[in-house]
């Protein structure tokens, strides 16, 4: 028995001396062979177009340099799987994600510092696309590759037979939605249609990332620089208040969202655009191929949102290579990024009908109508240019984003809510977050 | 040391001479031997249970270990860790969100368990018996447990559709009732999932307490019947008391099922709308995994585990009781 004892006890001991043995700090200098095959991670659907598209560039560029990259897709909790490998210190060498996703992978001390000196076609990236690729110290940790913007998708035919005009101003555009809820824009004789198409689940902090679109588009903010790198929240200023009430007005008073907004993410929300079922949606253009083919390219239309009380500004957004430490082919992880921003990677990166990795170049050489002819991405080109605007750099967004989602899915949710009450106990947790990260200002 | 003592091939004949002349001794010094010998087998249990061992110590021990270091620590894996003491601890305890998600934790883990045994309880007796066409029956009333939770999940999502063309809707309107938000509507939300949950578990329940039936004497109900009880008197002083092992054993599991749900409510609600079904588990993975604070998230999980192991302990411990 004693002896049994004994042996618990070395097991448990031993248990211990491992698991100290994996929490220390790791060595983010690894010994450096230019012959290691690179991992690369993308985040797109296993199988899917994004996943070829990602391929043809990776042999592109093992083609032109020599370097070896092995590529693998995953979608569903692409963070939560980085997680795992950060904690097993083996992460990938390069990660090809959102560039809303620096804050939380650079604090974290997963990335590695960029020396644009190494990367020649640095010099060629449109100026607010380098920036999104600034962490809030000013350092370069991530490099753009593909941009976008959201404009508004319309259903085309819905328009027309009910003698509608493209939405100019934000009283249109709420005509418009609450004409497609309740005339039977599709004369099947049953009131089964909604105006707008929301993904307003807190997954992934969906709610606040659409609802973006128009916060800033009424001259609201989430949080505002004030100055030496410090932010304060401002989700209870009159323009943001006016905002949400403005937002929360369109599923709570016109009720011209879909049913089931606020328990959607994006997969079932897109559903609703191409089953007919909405018939306007704010959304990037990395779902035209998909809509092309499942509801027909003649169904629907891109233009740019309409200007709300300040301007136009739309959320803009994009994907980075992220370059990442501990990689023991250093010289591959830059010559990848060089490749995947110069003229000839953003072009492969934009092949194909639905393979492409580059939604709009973020090169400024590279013009995309020349690439593609179809005059819906000049508009998306136009609406990035013109009116899209990066979540700021800050330490860590993704808190921010989720918890202002929460009060986003809250009011939309409970229509009984107090708006101004809510968004200032909003105000106060955003406050938290920005002492928690150190950005709080005094 | 001579070469003879050295060589291999000497030893098997010594070995038998040895034995041999060891038999002969008899009496105390062959149990002397033997009680060695027991003793120096000691190993041999923990030989046989080494692989299961080294793949709990891997893959269970470890990373719970770990999750108790990482509760005090602020984690930055390539950083290095910071020790922070109890921080962790006191951020999820005095988070009002913390809170409101063990409550719905509580409520939603005593609703499935309650709401599982009774309606496990009810098809099992309705399903009781040999007849052949009741093993088919019994099947079919069991795919929910065998069907994916992600597939349950999408299915009662459309089952759950907010208009009036929803499927439960539909049949709501029929009696006059509804359109019902259901997880759409903070007010409902909870029982929806909760409706889900019991859909899923009941079935695993009655397997399990139809197996505990066939245990009670035939005797019993035959004897209540002679004395003149009725059918639901029968079931409630006969059944009811037959099954009581069956029960404690299904609660321990219902409730620990039901500390950690965390993939029905993922999958339907995410913890809204207005976070009416944030639960410990769906909180936890924000904290930890969706805004990368992995420390607070890992203080979370090791208050789970001690709630976990509270609920066990008091459970066995009222067994125990009773038995005596």
């Amino acid at each position: 028995m004693q002896r049994s004892h004994w042996v618990g006890a070395g097991f448990l001991a031993s248990a211990l001396v491992l698991t100290s043995c994996t929490s220390g700090p790791a060595g983010v200098s690894a010994e450096q062979d230019s012959k290691a095959p690179l991992e690369l991670w993308t985040r797109t659907t296993p199988g899917g177009p994004g996943e070829q598209g990602t391929l043809k560039l990776a042999a592109a560029f093992e083609k032109a340099t020599g370097f070896k990259v092995e590529v693998t897709a995953i979608f569903d909790d692409f963070e939560t799987k980085l997680q795992q490998r950060a904690a097993q210190k083996n992460l990938p060498d390069i990660v090809m994600n959102d560039v809303t996703q620096l804050g939380a992978m650079h604090s974290q001390g997963l990335l590695r510092e960029i020396d644009l000196g190494k990367i020649k076609s640095a010099e060629q990236i449109i100026g607010q696309g380098l920036d999104s690729g600034k962490s809030v110290d000013g350092k370069q940790f991530g490099l753009p590759y593909s941009a976008q913007a959201s404009a508004l998708l319309i259903r085309k035919d819905w328009r027309e037979k009910l003698k509608l005009e493209v939405p100019r101003s934000w009283d249109d555009f709420a005509a418009m939605a609450s004409a497609f809820t309740t005339e039977d824009p599709d004369g099947d004789g049953k009131n089964n249609t909604s105006g707008l198409a929301a993904p307003l689940s807190t997954k992934r902090g969906y709610a606040s990332w659409y609802f973006s679109n128009f916060l800033w588009a009424a001259g609201g903010d989430f949080i505002t620089e004030a100055g030496k790198g410090t932010y304060k929240p401002t989700m209870s200023t009159k323009e943001s208040v006016a905002a949400t009430q403005w937002f929360r007005d369109l599923g709570c008073k016109d009720k011209v969202i879909q049913p089931g907004a606020v328990t959607m993410e994006t997969p079932p929300t897109n559903e609703t655009f191409e089953a007919g079922r909405t018939g306007m949606f704010v959304v990037g253009p990395y779902l035209l191929p998909r809509f092309d083919e499942t509801l027909g390219k003649d169904k629907y239309e891109v233009v740019p949102m309409p200007k709300g009380p300040k301007d136009a500004t739309v959320l803009a957004e994009g994907a980075s290579v992220y370059l990442m430490a501990g990689s023991e082919n250093m010289a591959g992880q830059d010559s990848f990024a060089d490749f995947a921003l110069s003229a000839e990677g953003q072009k492969i990166g934009m092949q194909g009908d639905t393979g492409f990795t580059v939604q709009l170049p973020v090169n400024k050489t590279v013009d995309v109508s020349a690439v593609r002819p179809d005059p819906r991405w000049k508009t998306y080109a136009d609406v990035y240019e013109n009116s899209g605007r990066y979540a700021p750099s800050i330490p860590n967004w993704t808190p921010v984003r989720q918890t202002t989602a929460e009060t986003v899915n809250a009011l939309m949710a409970d229509c009984d809510l107090d708006v101004e009450t809510k968004l200032g106990e909003l105000d106060k947790q955003l406050a938290d977050i920005l002492k928690e990260q150190g950005i709080a200002a005094s | 040391m001579s070469l003879d003592q050295a060589d291999p091939a000497a030893l098997p004949a010594a070995g038998p001479a040895a034995r041999k002349t060891g038999r002969k001794d008899g009496g105390a010094a062959s149990a002397r031997r033997g009680s060695n010998r027991r003793a120096g087998r000691w190993w041999t249990p923990w030989l046989f249970l080494a692989p299961a061992l080294l793949l709990f110590l891997y893959f269970k021990f470890i990373p719970m270990a770990n999750a108790l270091t990482m509760s005090f620590q602020e984690v930055q894996p390539y950083l290095g860790n910071k020790w922070v003491g109890t921080e962790n601890y006191s951020t999820v305890l005095h988070s009002e969100g913390f809170r409101e998600a063990a409550w719905h934790t509580v409520v939603l883990a005593a609703g499935q368990t309650a709401g599982s045994m009774a309606l496990g309880l009810a098809l099992a007796l309705l399903m009781e018996g040999q007849g052949r066409r009741l093993g088919f029956v019994r099947s079919a009333a069991f795919l929910p447990v065998v069907v994916p939770i992600a597939v349950v999940a999408e299915l009662w999502r459309i089952m759950y559709h907010p208009t009036e063309d929803g499927m439960l809707n539909g049949i709501l309107g029929m009696v006059g009732l509804g359109p019902s938000g259901f997880i759409n509507d903070p007010d409902t939300s909870m029982a929806s999932i909760m409706l889900t949950g019991i859909w899923r578990g009941a079935p695993y329940d009655m397997m399990i307490i139809l197996a505990g039936l066939t245990s009670v004497d035939r005797g019993l109900y035959e004897a209540a019947k002679v004395d003149g009880a009725s059918r639901t008197q029968r079931v409630w002083h006969v059944t009811v008391p037959g099954l009581r092992s069956v029960f404690s054993i299904l609660f321990i599991l219902a409730a620990i099922r039901g500390l950690r749900v965390f993939t029905e409510v993922f999958l339907l609600t995410n913890g809204g709308p207005d976070g009416s079904t944030e639960v410990v588990m769906t909180l936890i993975y924000k904290l930890g995994l969706e805004q990368n604070r992995l420390g607070v998230g890992a203080a979370g999980a090791v208050l789970l585990f001690i709630a976990t192991l509270i609920l066990t302990i008091v459970v066995h411990l009222l067994r125990r009781r009773e038995s005596k």
